[in-house]
């Protein structure tokens, strides 16, 4: 057996913007076990419910997180309209929708922008996040926020889209896809990416489905499970099937990132189509009392929302089971005899979020 | 793998080398702002009535409302500026605007007083009584208090205020299509 | 289509045996959830097969100890040591245990007291 010695990576690393720390324990250059240890940013936002009013906790839940913050709140406000029994309208979930599938586009270029900098490949970095822009700007054009969009209300949205900006942000994207193209074909088609993401970071299906891998993770894996198809806001109205690869290689988890791009401008698309005329919110009154678990699909993977309510304006329990907390095992399992060198771009590739890990 | 190539980005990389920049000069050139924009929060003071929503509802509580004294103060580096308090505002006197606040190497606050005026309808602390007679229970002003204070029952024909809960906005006063509700 | 979506009342003892079978049909481990309720903890664990997801609850008094689960689903072990650590449930033999230092925070258990 060859000397081991332990690394310590993280939680401060050039090419990782996340607060993981992890024990490398290597024999040369070969990990054989990787002990992780979060718990840096741990802000107790969940304890919070307790002593704030329901309706205004919206706006903590959305605040968990950066990049999958409209849909915590939207986790947040389905959980409660499902204990209230409250049907929102049509318009609501629509809005809902298109807001969420472009939280999608934002979050996966934020990540291939990320990986082409961990890869070394600082112009693709660039690109992606200039392309990024432009969906941050309708954002910020259609809610009044870049990053977190205060939108969501418990009984449907706050903001309305009227056609002409719905027409615009059609515009948009259709503009952004074929921006995209190049993009694409630099991760996908180019030799020197290819040859550092092939065969890298191995996760069988049947592994990824033990360890409870969720989102482009899982379906990199081979794995067709989505849980927008549980039909949630309007997705039982839009036309889509889950995006899948075979290979469960970095390079996969890529791909399927990109095509889900793709399929994002194509949801957003069918639902300004579709879209009927009406309100926005419907009045909430009472309070709520009952619990229920709630899945929605954030970009990272599937996300559960718990709310217990007791009768009161206040939230007995609120939980978020993150998707990067489900990525964290088989992703220890994954660095199990890797190069360390490479050890930065797997943790990259299940885009982890640990700030909503720790809440 | 047959369809590798080599260099597909370099297209890319050559058009942005021989185009113009994509950011803007910001500092020199000044900022656009879409109408939306959640940027910091206004008031005007000459509608406000004190009633203390906002500093109940903001998340953060950045806001504090002194009913006494007619003012509203706002820690404008405790705001997160998610506009909550310009939701639950019952006289609309909030707004929130574009434009991001100044940066500064100390927090502090913000305070707005209210020009005292001649007594109002609505003047701060009233209470809205109901006027039994002229009354007919349309339920209209429990359904726009902002506080669910007012519980009418039309089968009953009873008219209660929880007290405790009001904050005398005057909301139920403007609403009601008999006007047998008065601030008093 | 509805998917399954269920919270299940269960005892200590059968627990376990419900994990394992749990794990012989091919579910894995979606969630796990901790809540203080009055000289006690409700522990919350869902399990998901395809779309259908159904959630043990399991009732513990406030010096119970709970199995942990980390010998059948080993990727457990991140939410049981959170459970332990916010909440103070008793969790014995977790695989991986960080005895109180997941989480570098100052106090003890904060939510284990309401308020």
């Amino acid at each position: 057996m060859a000397k081991q010695s332990i690394v310590p990576f993280g939680p401060q690393h050039p090419v990782l913007p996340e607060p993981v720390h992890l024990d490398l324990v290597l024999e040369d250059e070969v990990v054989v076990k990787a002990v992780p240890s979060i718990g840096f940013v741990h802000r107790g936002l969940e304890k919070l419910v307790e002593t704030k009013d329901y309706k205004d906790y919206v706006y903590i839940a959305e605040r968990v997180c950066g990049i999958c913050s409209f849909g915590h709140g939207m986790g947040y406000c389905q959980c409660l309209e499902k204990i209230m029994n409250i049907e929102i309208p049509r318009r609501a979930a629509y809005l809902r929708t298109i807001w969420m599938e472009m939280s999608r586009v934002h979050s996966h270029l934020l990540w291939l922008g990320l990986l082409a900098d961990a890869m070394g490949f600082e112009s693709l970095f660039m690109q992606c996040w200039r392309l990024r822009e432009k969906i941050l700007d309708m954002f910020d054009a259609t809610t009044g926020g870049r990053i977190i969009f205060s939108v969501n209300c418990v009984g449907g949205v706050l903001k309305d889209m009227d056609t002409g900006m719905l027409l615009r942000l059609v515009d948009t994207i259709n503009g952004m896809e074929q921006e995209l193209r190049p993009i694409a074909e630099a991760f996908l088609r180019d030799v020197s990416v290819g040859t550092r993401l092939h065969g890298l970071g191995l996760l069988k299906a049947d592994q990824a489905r033990l360890m409870g891998a969720v989102g482009p993770m899982l379906r990199a894996s081979g794995v067709a499970y989505d849980t927008r198809l549980l039909g949630y806001a309007a997705y039982d109205d839009l036309d889509f099937e889950p995006i899948t690869a075979t290979e469960g290689d970095s390079f996969a988890r890529c791909e399927v990132r990109i095509n889900e791009i793709y399929q994002s401008f194509n949801l957003i698309r069918q639902a300004v189509d579709k879209i009927p005329e009406g309100p926005i919110s419907v009045p909430v009154k009472g309070n709520p009392n009952g619990e229920h678990f709630m899945r929605i699909e954030q970009p990272r993977g599937e996300a559960i929302y718990y709310v217990k309510a007791n009768g009161t304006k206040f939230v007995e329990r609120f939980r978020l089971r993150t998707p990067t907390t489900s990525n964290i095992p088989p992703m220890l399992d994954m660095l199990k005899g890797c190069q360390l060198a490479d050890v930065p771009l797997l943790i990259l590739t299940i885009d982890p979020c640990i700030s909503c890990t720790e809440r | 793998m047959a369809e590798w190539k080599f260099l597909p980005f370099a297209q890319t990389a050559l058009k942005n080398l021989f185009s113009a920049p994509v950011t803007t000069g910001y500092p020199i050139e000044p900022a656009q702002y879409p109408d939306r924009m959640r940027g910091h929060v206004a008031i005007c003071i000459e509608d406000c009535i004190s009633c203390g929503l906002c500093a109940r509802s903001c998340p953060p509580g950045a806001l504090t409302v002194d009913r006494k004294a007619g003012t509203w103060t706002i820690n404008r580096f405790d705001c997160v500026q998610c506009g909550n308090c310009v939701n639950v505002c019952p006289k609309k006197c909030l707004s929130i605007v574009p434009g991001y606040t100044q940066p500064d190497v100390t927090k502090h606050s913000e305070t707005f007083i209210r020009p005292q005026q001649p007594a109002q309808a609505a003047k701060p602390g009233a209470k809205p009584v109901n006027d039994a007679s002229k009354c007919v229970y349309c339920t209209l002003c429990a359904k726009k208090c902002p506080q669910e204070a007012i519980t009418v029952d039309r089968a009953a024909k009873s008219w209660t205020l929880d007290g405790e809960k009001c904050v005398g906005c005057g909301l139920c006063a403007s609403s009601c299509p008999k006007k047998c509700l008065t601030m008093q | 289509m509805e998917h399954l979506n269920t919270i299940e009342p269960i005892t200590m003892a059968e627990f376990m045996p419900a994990v394992i079978r749990f794990k012989m049909d091919g579910w894995r481990v979606v969630q796990i959830c901790a809540n203080r309720v009055p000289d006690g903890y409700e522990m919350s664990y869902s399990f998901g097969k395809d779309y259908d997801m159904r959630t043990l609850r399991l009732t513990v008094g406030d010096d119970e100890k709970v199995t942990s689960i980390t010998q059948v689903y080993p990727g457990a072990f991140l939410q049981e040591n959170e459970a332990a650590e916010l909440f103070g449930v008793k969790i014995e033999s977790i695989d991986r245990d960080y005895h109180d230092k997941l989480y570098r925070i100052a106090r003890e258990t904060p939510f284990k007291q309401k308020g």
